[in-house]
């Protein structure tokens, strides 16, 4: 369990972090949604005691991590910056952990194959892909085997085969009770991957709520509606005149807004029009974020930035 | 809920940590062989060539490349934590280890035992090589014992020296920079200051060493009056006192 209460970070006159509470609980994959520069990795950062908050707190099992007796037995960590010496072998990086909190040598073998590492084990650092640094860096985060797992854009780096990979993982470890908080600005990964959402924008909270509650709270409330060639236009005169918005949907069928599902399907009884496809229309965690951080992407107009937050 | 359930690391994890990722890197290995094989060098090169003042000692002849490891080993000291932060590991150093005083009394712990070990034997080396090969009865013997565990003790804590530099400075360059001014600059800026100099000069680690070794260098017009063994406390003094310094940047820095 990791709890921020009113964390703030400030750097001169700028907020990077801005009283954010949150509780990241077991059990649960919750995602760390938020444009570059919305303080993601610094409040990962203060979690981990790297940075110091300018004000308020974050605790990991309820302490201060630099109260934790064996950090790595408790927390997993990885951040987006590579932390890898890249003259040191993959092993002697991952050794060098293990001994520091006192983590049996076995543990370092154990997770260099998990991670599908061990046949590059005695390679230099410097020589590893980007999707395999990443992996090194993942092993790293799991050799203790902790309860919590901090992950900074953990996919970064990876080809479709290693975030799917990444993404059963971290199911799985929430499945045995871990808590497995993740960042990223792919919202599209997110999707597939998080239980739980915690959104920040400028630093500020934006959201914090289930990922099916939240789709279904900020979704627009279309639903697609399919019926027999012979009868669309029927349908469409319909549904105008019960007040819908309908469009053309671009896979065939009507978009209709302004009418729930619900009284589109008596309408169609009440006419006997035959409905072949009645199906609400949700917007994608992507069109919803993007709407909610458009007022708090911070360098607007960078054609980077807006590349980072369209994947 | 890990599965793992080994007492709680301590002191002794964290020096094993330093030592492991000292050992594991060929560049640190490296500088550290030249501390040692250098001063040796020097002692073959100089009975080789007797290239000895007439007052000088034997002692002081065979390690006169010593200065040059001195140097190296305070370099040796700044890069330990300057190549972390270089190389971003200074990240994952402190998720393992929070405690930052722990980090570095850690590594200075390694460094001056290392430093320590490493120097007395090249030194007790480059002596027996300089007394073997220099032509015997013709200069002054030098007395090696105790000097030789206070040249050691000076290699630690020139060490120790350059990693509270590496700390406060952060920068490799810059560090390394200013390791080799303080151990160069005060000799050879010195007689700008008059009367001062002895004072200036003295003061240094490379002053310490001469005094400590014996040899004709060290006089008192160029390095002041005050003993090898005060000296080598001073240096120790004002380590110390940049250690204290560098625990409490460490302690309020952002990683």
């Amino acid at each position: 369990m990791i709890e921020a209460r009113e964390l703030t970070k400030r750097y001169g006159d700028k907020t990077a972090v801005d009283r954010l509470t949150f509780t990241v609980r077991p059990g649960l994959v919750t995602g760390f949604l938020g444009p570059n520069g919305a303080g993601k990795s610094t409040t990962m950062r203060m979690i981990l005691g790297l940075d110091a908050p300018s004000s308020g707190t974050v605790t990991v099992n309820k302490r201060r991590y630099d109260r934790l007796a064996a950090p790595l037995r408790e927390v997993g960590s990885l951040l987006d910056a590579k932390s890898v010496h890249g003259g040191r072998s993959v092993r002697q990086h991952l050794l060098g952990l293990a001994r520091s909190n006192a983590i049996p040598r076995s543990q370092v073998d154990a997770v260099l194959d998990r991670v599908g590492l061990s046949e590059v084990a005695n390679q230099r650092a410097k020589g590893l892909s980007l999707g395999m640094g990443q992996r090194l860096g993942i092993a790293a985060a799991l050799l203790g085997d902790p309860e919590v797992l901090i992950l900074d854009e953990p996919v970064n780096g990876l080809d479709t085969e290693g975030i799917r990979w990444i993404r059963a993982l971290l199911k799985s470890l929430a499945v045995q009770g871990r808590t497995v908080f993740l960042s990223s600005h792919l919202m599209s990964e997110m999707e597939l991957t998080a239980d739980r959402l915690i959104v920040i924008g400028r630093g500020r909270l934006l959201a914090d709520t289930d990922m099916r509650e939240f789709i279904e709270t900020h979704s627009q409330g279309t639903t697609l509606v399919r019926t027999a060639d012979s009868e669309a236009e029927r349908m469409r005169q319909l549904l105008e005149r019960a007040g819908g918005t309908v469009r053309l949907d671009a896979r065939g069928g009507w978009r209709v807004a302004g009418i729930p599902p619900a009284t589109i399907g008596e309408l169609a009884r009440e006419h006997h029009v035959a409905v072949h496809e009645l199906t609400p229309l949700f917007s994608s965690l992507e069109e919803i974020y993007t709407t909610m951080t458009r007022t708090s992407v911070e360098y607007r107009g960078s054609t980077q930035d807006t590349k980072e937050l369209i994947p | 809920m890990s599965t793992l359930t080994a007492p709680p690391p301590g002191f002794r994890e964290a020096l094993a940590f330093e030592w492991t990722k000292f050992a594991s890197l060929r560049s640190t290995r490296w500088t550290t062989a030249a501390v040692g094989l250098v001063t040796m060098a020097g002692a073959v090169f100089v009975g080789l060539s007797g290239s000895l003042q007439a007052d000088d000692t034997v002692l002081g002849g065979s390690l006169t490349l010593s200065v040059v490891s001195l140097m190296i080993s305070g370099v040796v000291g700044a890069l330990t934590i300057c190549g972390e932060y270089a190389s971003g590991t200074v990240t994952s150093t402190f998720a393992a280890v929070p405690r930052r005083g722990r980090v570095l009394a850690t590594k200075a712990v390694l460094l001056a035992g290392l430093l320590f070990g490493l120097s007395l034997a090249s030194c007790t080396v480059a002596y027996l090589l300089g007394s073997a090969i220099l032509e015997d009865g013709r200069y002054a013997r030098g007395e090696p014992m105790p000097a030789v565990l206070g040249i050691a003790g000076l290699f630690a804590v020139v060490g120790v020296l350059g990693l509270a530099i590496g700390v406060l400075v952060r920068h490799s360059a810059g560090a390394v920079t200013t390791v080799i001014a303080v151990m160069l600059l005060p000799s050879l800026f010195g007689p700008l200051f008059g009367g001062a100099q002895r004072w200036i000069a003295g003061a240094t680690p490379t002053a310490a060493l001469e005094k400590l070794t014996q040899t004709s260098d060290a006089s008192p017009d160029a390095v002041g009056s005050l003993g090898a063994w005060p000296s080598l406390a001073l240096v120790a003094a004002y380590t110390v006192v940049l250690l204290a310094l560098a625990v409490r940047r460490l302690r309020r820095r952002d990683a």
